[in-house]
């Protein structure tokens, strides 16, 4: 038993030097970073999600989209992140803030998503997708979801959400029935459809080499 | 009352009126032998558990359709099903039960109140099948390696607090003069997990930490799940088996310790690593890297040591099922984390940060070596527990040819199509550069999906190879304790009367 | 942020190192260094010592040294 107290002490410093290193330097110097406010505008930056947006990042979340999909966009110049057109600037901790639960993600065999709301903002190319990935994008692997869709039949009025018309002959509902997207399947598609970071935020020009060539629309100052 | 100080006398040695005489291994074997049944039957039944969504799930990446139409099966929910099927449930388990043994073995002490790390293991069981449930129904927190839902997470935490409370018990009463290396790793590992876990869950689950402070912790819970768990009860029973097998000392103590200290210092920085480009400070990202550069020490030591040991006896690979498993797992250790390292570089993470290449890297550390090293221990543990053979040597040769043979290809094939798919949607200028495009800007996003997609289908192949491997093993495991039953209730076995502990642990 | 860093992590170094070399110097002064390689040879006993090999495939364990036989 001789050497017991000496291993155990050393064996509890080992990890507490990295506790300490990565998780509780950085709590305490980025751990509580605030939103930024825009004078311009009147809002605080990064915004808060909407509602039914909130909820279909729950949607996100149980689907496991995370398995396939990042949020984060390199910096330009590492990797092909913004010459793909995935975000206008690098992604920086101030873009999470608000987020509960952060989704990096460390999987891309679907493209990131951190800015798909931008470049992607149709609701109905998104139910397709969400439908059938092969009508938008044959030869995906992406899987279909279409148990965020419902069949029913038509009473009274159809619904504007219904998407029955743009899909292929094979999905097509008997006459009188219309697919619209259930209440997850549209929140999912709100959230998607949140995913924005197009602010500048000072350190996006400062700190971190170089912004994009045109970074930032929606509050362009500063 | 009295029984109750009589629970605490018999677990501290101090107030106990044992003799303090040395257990002999065969009691100490018997005296585990029924949390070890339990622990390697729930890991053996996880680890179907787990193939099974693999397969799923693999297939599921070449052909999106299979099981297409099913909620609860698809790939996101089955992914995180079978990280976890495999990971909390069949490695947690093996590794408990190995950890346990070794530990009764190494400290030379019975293991006191079997009974009620049974109630443990059972605890953690019902935690693991909650959780996976809770994934499959859509409660899953998206967070790697911590997927399973708050709900679950109470009954781990009570089981894991009896076990590691358990295991320090067994080593308090240890008899022996020495703590050998592989308690180092095991006592270590045991102190380490609940603190990462605690931490991860209370900073990203309970209240949540602000931004990407939770990806750090992630990743710092993460890759020290492996690096300081895994890694720790598998090098722990490596440095046991190997020499134990050959009946053959280490080959030096000393760069057994180096080995230790270096892997705990260092280790546990390189989480970072998988955050490398990402929307964290830099001066973490840089941390994490020289880690694991730092990491080279640790493993080639641990190498060298190992080679070493082995060195004038590759002729016991032909004779021991054990030997074979564990030195497979201790060559893997070596090229895992020497690719970990790789991997780190800034230049290569640009490629392979984000591809199927990390998921080969993972296969690689945990299956490669953690799971073959399992194995190869379990192969040594049942024999000396239920006082019988393996049923079927047959059995063994082909669950070890099928998933060395599957995992190597795994590996192999995911590498290959990782850096692909990587050159392709990263480096557009290097991937022109080894004709694997026209021209050098980025290629459509679609085309990297279909570059990789053969190599997704060989993994498939891989994956059944490595199934027919498990299913062998399962069939002798069951086949095993069933024999062993029917041995026990005819009286046909002559191997050795019960002994005293044997009956009072009953 | 990162003065912060520095600020916390040299301390932290130095603390780490010399508590390092103060332990090496305390255990060898205690004498716990001596025979240090011994150590390797600690899981083996009389049941197993040595020498022996302990795994074969069923079938194939050498009948003299079957260890649970008590011949
Ligand atoms: C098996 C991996 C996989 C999973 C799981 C997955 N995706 Fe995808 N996703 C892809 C691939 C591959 C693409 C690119 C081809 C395409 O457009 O389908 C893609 C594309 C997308 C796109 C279009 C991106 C763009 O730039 O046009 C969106 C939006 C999307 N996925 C959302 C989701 C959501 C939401 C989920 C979870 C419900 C999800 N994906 C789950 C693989 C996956």
């Amino acid at each position: 038993m001789n050497r017991a107290p000496l291993i155990f002490l050393s064996i509890f410093f080992a990890l507490a030097l990295s506790w300490t290193g990565i998780v509780l330097v950085n709590q305490i110097s980025y751990g509580s970073l605030q939103p930024v406010y825009d004078e311009n505008d009147g809002k605080a930056y990064p915004l808060q999600t909407p509602g039914l947006a909130a909820r279909g990042k729950l949607v996100y979340q149980d689907l496991g989209c995370i398995s396939c999909h990042s949020q984060q966009v390199r910096r330009l110049g590492y990797g092909s992140d913004i010459a793909r057109g995935w975000g206008e600037r690098q992604s920086v901790a101030h873009d999470y803030i608000r987020e509960d639960r952060v989704l990096l993600g460390t999987m891309r065999t679907g493209p990131d998503l951190r800015n798909i709301g931008a470049r992607q903002a149709d609701h109905t190319w998104h139910y397709l997708h969400l439908y059938d990935p092969q009508i938008t994008s044959a030869g995906s692997n992406m899987p279909p979801h279409r148990f965020l869709f419902e069949t029913r039949k038509v009473i009274g009025q159809p619904s504007p959400k219904a998407i029955q018309d743009k899909l292929p002959e094979k999905y097509r509902p008997k006459a009188g029935y219309e697919i619209v997207p259930t209440e997850r399947g549209e929140s999912l598609v709100e959230y998607l459809l949140s995913l924005k970071d197009t602010y500048a935020y000072p350190e996006t020009k400062n700190v971190y080499v170089e912004p994009a060539p045109e970074a930032g629309k929606e509050g362009e100052k500063k | 009352m009295a029984s109750l100080r009589n629970l605490a006398a018999s677990l501290n040695p101090a107030t106990s009126t044992d003799d303090v005489n040395r257990a002999e291994s065969r009691e100490i074997d018997a005296s585990t032998k029924w949390p070890a049944i339990f622990l390697l039957g729930s890991a053996v039944v996880w680890l179907l558990i787990g193939t099974v969504f693999a397969l799923i799930s693999s297939f599921k990446m070449h052909s999106p359709e299979f099981l297409g139409d099913y909620e609860w099966l698809t790939f996101g929910r089955m992914r995180a099903a079978h990280l976890n099927a495999v990971v909390y449930g069949w490695s947690v388990n093996a590794s408990f039960a190995v950890a346990f043994w070794l530990m009764a073995r190494l400290s030379r002490s019975v293991l006191r109140h079997s009974g009620l790390l049974i109630v443990a293991a059972a605890f953690w069981n019902i935690g693991v099948t909650l959780g996976i449930g809770g994934i499959l129904a859509g409660d899953s927190t998206s967070i790697e390696w911590l997927e399973m839902p708050l709900y679950a997470t109470p009954l781990l935490f009570l089981a894991y607090a009896l076990v590691g409370a358990w295991a320090v018990i067994t080593f308090r009463f240890g008899k022996s003069q020495h703590i050998y290396v592989s308690q180092w790793y095991i006592l270590a590992a045991l102190f380490w997990f609940p603190w990462l876990y605690s931490v991860a869950e209370i900073m990203i689950l309970l209240t949540p930490a602000r931004g990407t402070v939770q990806a750090l912790v992630n990743w710092w819970f993460a890759h020290n799940l492996i690096g300081l768990w895994f890694t720790s009860i598998g090098l722990g029973a490596i440095y046991y088996f190997l020499p134990k097998v050959l009946g053959k000392p280490i080959h030096s103590y000393y760069l057994a310790a180096l080995g230790f200290w270096s892997l705990a210092i260092f280790y546990n920085w390189t989480g970072v690593s998988h955050l490398i480009g990402g929307p964290v400070p830099v001066w973490v990202q840089s941390a994490g890297i020289v880690a694991s550069f730092m990491m080279i020490i640790p493993v080639f030591v641990t190498a060298i040591n190992h080679h070493m040991t082995m060195l004038g006896n590759f002729d016991a690979l032909k004779n021991s099922p054990t030997l074979r498993f564990i030195v497979f797992g201790a060559v893997a250790y070596t090229l895992t984390s020497l690719q970990g390292s790789l991997m780190a570089v800034r230049s290569w993470s640009e490629v392979t940060h984000f591809t199927h290449y990390t998921v080969a890297h993972a296969h690689w550390g945990m299956y490669a070596f953690f799971t073959m090293t399992m194995f190869g221990s379990i192969y040594y543990i049942m024999p000396r527990i239920l006082l019988q053979e393996w049923p079927s040597a047959k059995l063994i040769s082909l669950h070890f040819w099928a998933t060395a043979f599957g995992v190597t290809l795994y590996v192999a094939d995911l590498s290959i199509g990782g850096i692909i798919q990587g050159l392709l949607l990263n480096t557009p200028v290097l991937a022109h550069k080894f004709g694997l495009q026209e021209g050098t800007d980025p290629v459509p996003f679609l085309d990297t999906v279909k570059a990789a997609l053969p190599y997704l289908k060989w993994r498939s192949y891989a994956g059944i190879l490595i199934t027919v491997g498990h299913v062998a093993f399962a069939i002798n495991f069951v086949w095993m304790i069933v024999r062993s039953v029917e041995v026990t209730k005819t009286k046909l076995t002559l191997f050795c009367t019960p002994t005293d502990t044997e009956v009072a642990a009953r | 942020m990162d003065w912060f860093f520095y600020a916390v992590a040299l301390p932290m170094a130095v603390l780490f190192l010399s508590s390092t070399v103060y332990a090496f110097c305390w255990s060898s002064q205690r004498g716990q260094l001596r025979a240090f390689e011994k150590g390797a040879e600690s899981i083996f006993d009389d049941e197993e010592p040595i020498g022996k090999p302990t795994d074969f495939f069923p079938g194939k364990m050498p009948v003299a040294k079957t260890p649970v036989s008590k011949s």
